[in-house]
């Protein structure tokens, strides 16, 4: 399909894209095309440009300089409504949907069917036919009159898809989709994906997964530094290619660290019969000295609230738990740190970390007490602390008096860790730990993992990234519906066997697609 | 400090308008009496902004600084309607009645997780209402109380007027100690991280509640210490007193550098920003343009004392629009000069076509 279309005019073409930011230039000279029919998978590090790119072609940012054309007319977008009036529509990394209002509402919003001037009432059944006929699109079996609220990440993606169907969209731009989904809803997105395709509609996908990128695109634009670098079409490609396209030097496929030899195996925590909040059943396993526990399950599965139990932010309803054979049982946050156990959450940028904060206030704010004296911060040591966080992690900021919220993903996830690598961990809990970080980053983060556990801490990883579960975890946890369904090493770990217990359909792992 | 200087620059320049216009603007007894509504203001703003920094907000300080007052003057007042107890019951009871408020809705707050605007215009209605049952809805005089000359003595007495009144060593005490609390202490640390992520703060295992509860004990302990200023300037306690009081508190924070999302604000901008609000009051008195009419006859124009509001309201206005004006002006002018620095750059290197080539070797 792809092929074909190239010699015809592309239905959108950006030509020398410049956009500055205060102390940045973000994009310099960048092209991109885009045909009907195509998925193109725009890819890069994070701060490489890509959402930058897009926010302009979403009318949500203006460039500096350059050319916007669809369909072989010159446009300019000033808001987004002039971008959507192109039949350009941008499917947000976090979804924008009014969760308090119902499916149909949402597709509507701001496109509203109406007889007539903005007072006049709104044309609900005429709506409601539509909403209707859009959901059956893109296969969302679903009452209209659902509240948002109630749908599933997955199902809201669809939403978002429906409601950029419904102000006729041709060029359609998936900014990480799949960041919140499990395989199952990602397979249901990748057909609605290729029906948009074969309908005409022109895709962006961008993503950081290599093996959703493989499987759905026809043609690959890679940008670093704010740069384009090149285009690939998808025979071209492959997985070594396209990262050393973006990070500027071949990296071998294995980025994951050797896989350390444990010692003779010493038992640090014991979960016995846990039971989480909400939950039927009960949680038990064990995590040794020294190891890498990875938990793998679909969104939902459980995985989070069973983090947040042994944590102590919501715990737990009963069952027990032997933290090096002492009894453990936080009912705060404050308990589970003074015990050694410390938790990086899913959400760092609203749990993990005070965006507003230095590197160096948010790094000691765990642990500022300790060293203050009769309450007096004691900020020559803050200071210390701080640098020695940043020497070890190598995280790129220009001073630890830098505010937090300036930094890029991968460096706010290295303060995240500094705060607790400054106290004495027993247990790191790692909550999607490198979610929204670039290649090159996430190839450092693993690193200190395995440094870390090497140093004896136990640490627990809840990942959402099959790639990641099996190349990190020295034993995986598989969850599904608030249960263990399955505790996987050795020989047993495959990704067959995994991705068949998350999905709680043990013998029936020939249905799941396995990113490869 | 962007802000916190602006506004200081604001009230220079204002005070010296204010002269220029009227000479007795800086005579001693303007001074005085403008600097001891100041510091009986600054004393509850700054308590406030504890609770306003971590993100909340409380409006039942002003109906504080009323019940504080009343407390007082019904106890210990020889007059009619006082009970004639010695002061200092009078002045105990106050504050210890003061923080238990604050604490009551502090934990109304964290414990049930009640909306503070909810929580403190209830205590506000509810404080204001106990005034008035308090005053039997009427007046009850100090008399000749002692407490009286906590308002007009002072040390260094410049004729009758003492040069520094005591409401403003008072003053000077509380932003000592707010704002070393509040920037050198671990407790501020943990206000500041509350008001910019109360999430992270819970998961860097601060005790957020407890320290929550504390500003709304601190913001209310801070009107009572400004009520007994009240008590004893005013003479004359009646349910009137302290109302809006609330109002000027925020106003003064907010002018002052805070922003009512939390996290943000100093003590020093909070002085400024109590300073700018009674100046503005004081000098909607002050304020006079001579001139001399069609028959060569000498006359004084002034403001009409009606507009009071509408030129504090303005004011407000007029500062969060600059302050937002400049933000934006400066975002700008970075834009520019990053794209100005990498221009240079951009010209040394043919972009695309050599970068792509590169990229190719690389991967290749």
């Amino acid at each position: 399909m792809s092929s074909a279309s190239v010699a015809e005019e592309p239905l959108l073409s950006m030509r020398g894209i410049t956009k500055r930011f205060p102390g940045v230039v973000a994009l310099q000279d960048v092209q991109l095309s885009l045909h009907a029919g195509e998925v193109l998978a725009l890819m890069g590090e994070n701060g490489a440009g890509k959402s930058t790119l897009m926010k302009i072609l979403g009318g949500v940012t203006r460039p500096d300089e350059g050319e916007i054309t669809v369909a072989g007319k010159a446009v300019e977008f000033s808001n987004v409504r002039d971008a959507k009036a192109q039949g350009i529509a941008l499917i947000h990394q976090e979804l924008m949907l009014a969760s308090n209002l119902d499916i149909t509402s949402n597709i509507f919003l701001g496109n509203e069917q109406r007889s007539g001037s903005l007072l006049r009432p709104l044309d609900r059944r005429r709506m409601k036919a539509q909403a209707e006929a859009l959901l059956a699109r893109v296969g969302l079996e679903l009452p209209v009159t659902t509240l948002v609220s109630r749908l599933t990440a997955g199902q809201q993606q669809m939403v978002e898809i429906a409601k950029a169907l419904s102000a006729n969209a041709r060029i359609l731009i998936m900014d990480e989709p799949t960041s919140s989904l499990g395989s199952g809803e990602s397979e249901q997105l990748f057909k609605i994906i290729h029906q948009l395709r074969a309908n005409g509609i022109g895709i962006i996908y961008i993503s950081h997964r290599m093996g959703e990128v493989m499987e759905l695109s026809d043609r690959i634009t890679v940008l670093r530094d704010g740069r384009y670098v090149s285009d690939l079409l998808r025979a071209d490609a492959s997985h070594d290619k396209i990262v050393g396209l973006m990070v500027g030097r071949a990296l071998s496929n294995q980025y994951f660290p050797q896989k350390r030899e444990l010692a003779a195996p010493t038992t640090r925590l014991v979960v016995e019969e846990l039971e989480l909040p909400g939950a039927p059943g009960a949680v038990s396993f064990s995590a040794r000295k020294g190891e890498i526990l990875g938990f793998a399950g679909l969104i939902g599965a459980g995985r989070t609230e069973l983090m947040q139990a042994i944590f102590g932010v919501t715990p737990a309803k009963a069952g027990r738990m032997l933290l090096s054979e002492v009894r453990y049982a936080p009912k705060t946050p404050r308990e589970a740190i003074d015990r050694g156990v410390y938790l990086a959450p899913e959400d760092r940028k609203h749990h993990g970390l005070v965006l507003r904060m230095s590197v160096a206030e948010n790094s000691s704010l765990p642990n500022v007490a300790t060293y203050a004296r009769f309450g007096w911060l004691d900020r020559k040591t803050e200071r210390r602390v701080a640098d020695a966080g940043v020497k070890r992690l190598r995280t790129k900021t220009p001073s630890i008096k830098q505010a937090v919220g300036n930094l890029s993903g991968g460096n706010q996830q290295k303060v995240v860790l500094a705060k607790w690598l400054a106290m004495q961990p027993q247990i790191l809990i790692l909550d999607e730990p490198t979610r929204g970080i670039d290649v090159g980053a996430k190839a450092e983060i693993y690193q200190h993992m395995s440094e870390l556990a090497g140093e004896g801490i136990t640490i627990l990883m809840v990942s959402s990234d099959l790639e990641e579960i099996m190349g990190m975890s020295d034993r995986v946890v598989v969850m599904h519906e608030r249960r263990i369904t399955g505790v996987l090493e050795g020989s047993a770990l495959t990704q067959l066997a995994v991705a068949g217990l998350m999905t709680g359909r043990a013998h029936d792992v020939d249905s799941m697609a396995v990113a490869s | 400090m962007r802000r916190e200087l602006g506004m200081f620059s604001a009230l220079v320049a204002m005070c010296f308008a204010l002269w220029l216009s009227n000479s007795d603007f800086l005579g001693a007894s303007n001074v005085i009496n403008t600097t001891r509504q100041v510091s009986m203001l600054g004393i509850f703003a700054i308590g406030i902004a504890f609770v306003i920094i971590t993100g909340g907000i409380d409006l039942s300080i002003g109906s504080m600084v009323g019940l504080t007052g009343v407390i007082i003057a019904r106890l210990t007042s020889t007059s009619t309607g006082g009970l004639g107890y010695p002061l200092w019951i009078g002045i105990v009871t106050a504050l210890v009645v003061a923080c238990l408020f604050g604490l009551i809705q502090g934990l109304l707050i964290t414990r049930l997780r009640l909306q503070p605007f909810i929580v403190t215009l209830g205590g506000m209605l509810l404080l204001r209402g106990v005034s008035q049952t308090v005053v039997e809805g009427g007046v009850i005089s100090m008399g000749q109380s002692p407490l009286l000359s906590l308002a007009s003595g002072g040390l260094l007495k410049l004729g009758r007027d003492p040069l520094i009144p005591y409401p403003f060593l008072i003053f000077l005490s509380v932003a000592a100690l707010g704002g070393y609390v509040l920037h050198f202490t671990v407790l501020g640390r943990y206000i500041y991280a509350i008001g910019g992520s109360r999430d992270a703060a819970e998961y860097s295992g601060i005790n957020v509640k407890k320290v929550e509860t504390l500003t709304y004990v601190i913001s209310a302990g801070s009107a009572g210490i400004a009520g007994i200023c009240y008590a004893a300037y005013i003479g004359q306690m009646s349910q009137q007193v302290g109302v809006a009081y609330e109002l000027y508190a925020i106003a003064a924070a907010v002018l002052g550098g805070c922003s009512l999302r939390g996290g943000e604000g100093t003590i020093f901008g909070i002085v400024i920003g109590s300073a700018i609000m009674r100046v503005i009051d004081n000098g909607i008195n002050m304020f006079q343009y001579k001139y001399s009419d069609a028959d060569g006859i000498r006359r004084i124009w002034r403001l009409d004392p009606n507009w009071n509001w509408i030129i504090v309201g303005a004011v407000i206005l007029a500062a969060v629009i600059l302050d937002q004006l400049v933000h934006i002006f400066q975002a700008a002018r970075a834009v520019r000069e990053a794209g100005a620095r990498k221009a240079g750059i951009a010209a040394s290197s043919s972009a695309n076509a050599e970068a792509a080539k590169r990229a190719e070797t690389h991967a290749g």
